[in-house]
């Protein structure tokens, strides 16, 4: 029960992930276009990979730890890939690109089950030493966080808005915490080690402002006259 | 592609302006005739000028919506309750992607 103040924040971050879907499902449910589909499984993808952490932090001595964790390498570098293939996406047109997003989300989708299986038959492939794997998984996280990051940076520069300001700002502090992590697993820093949860969760809460502010704070119109304007007529 | 340019037949600079898919083409018809409202009667050829469709396509998507019962058409033609509702469902959809940094188009 050492861990009980990790495994708290790692079922906090799951359920925050699990609100966000809620948020992140609605692009794709008005537009019906597959390309955003990529944001709810990111994001649902994210917060199962908390779960197995806490699972793997609850259940530490027990045998099938090492394999849990191996999941979660795997879930959360598949959350971020789906993230970074919706933003890829969406700057293109959509009917030229249709063919290549299927082509994307399911290869990531084959792929996820294909390492699962892997990882649950053990006895067919030797898996690497899980110390050097993580390393290289959050260096893969990181680029698709930069990605992601520098694409909604760019976004909100091209439309300079308040407003747009903390989505980049969100996901550059998830770059950052998987950094930490990178950094916790090369020199076992305990300050970065916690640091990378503060900034998990931080991350995770301004997602969920921006979303709740959206949809059930103070409604301000996109366009000049929009329907959400109050004032305008019926 | 928006910012895109190319010379017209007439040889002068013309916008070249992203293709829309069904549901993009609803909600700009949709926010035209909410707009449209505070006139006594919508004008078919004014809405067509903004929304830049071919006129036979703008009636199609005006039965299309009707069918839906988005909008109706007794004296003028204007939203129904729930045509606003869905307008103001996918404004806010629409506000939302912008804050998340993605691109609808």
């Amino acid at each position: 029960m050492d861990n009980l103040a990790l495994i708290l924040v790692e079922v906090v971050s799951a359920a925050l992930c699990f609100v966000l879907l809620r948020f992140m499902i609605k692009p794709y449910r008005a537009t019906g276009e597959g390309r955003y589909l990529g944001l709810p499984l990111g994001f649902g993808f994210l917060g199962i990979s908390y779960v197995f952490m806490a699972v793997a932090l609850y259940f530490e001595s027990f045998r099938f730890v090492e394999e849990i964790k191996w999941l979660q390498l795997f879930t959360q570098a598949y959350a971020f890939a789906f993230l970074a293939a919706t933003y890829y996406f969406s700057k293109k047109p959509s009917k030229n690109t249709r063919l290549w997003w299927n082509i994307t989300y399911a290869a990531l989708i084959f792929a996820a089950v294909v390492s699962y299986l892997v990882v649950v038959e053990p006895p067919m492939f030797g898996l690497p030493s899980y110390k050097t794997a993580d390393e290289y998984f959050r260096l893969f996280n990181i680029i698709c966080l930069a990605y992601v990051s520098v694409h909604t940076l760019r976004s909100h520069v091209s439309r300079p808005d308040p407003e747009t300001i903390w989505i980049p700002f969100g996901y550059l502090l998830l770059g950052f915490s998987q950094y930490s992590l990178l950094v916790w697993s090369i020199d076992s820093s305990f300050s970065a080690y916690v640091g990378a949860y503060f900034l998990r969760l931080t991350s995770l809460l301004i997602f969920l402002f921006v979303s709740y502010r959206v949809f059930y704070g103070s409604r301000k119109a996109p366009r000049e006259e929009g329907i959400l304007d109050e004032k305008a007529p019926a | 592609m928006a910012r895109e340019k190319h010379l017209g037949k007439k040889g002068f600079w013309m916008k070249k302006l992203p293709r829309r898919d069904k549901m993009k083409i609803y909600g700009d018809l949709l926010f035209i005739l909410y707009g449209e409202a505070k006139t006594e009667k919508v004008v078919l050829t004014r809405v067509q000028l903004k929304i830049n469709v071919p006129f036979d396509r703008l009636k199609t998507y005006i039965a299309e919506l009707k069918e839906l019962g988005l909008i109706q058409d007794e004296v003028s033609l204007k939203l129904t309750e729930k045509g606003k509702q869905y307008l103001r469902e996918y404004e806010t959809v629409l506000d939302f992607m912008n804050r998340m940094g993605l691109t609808y188009r």
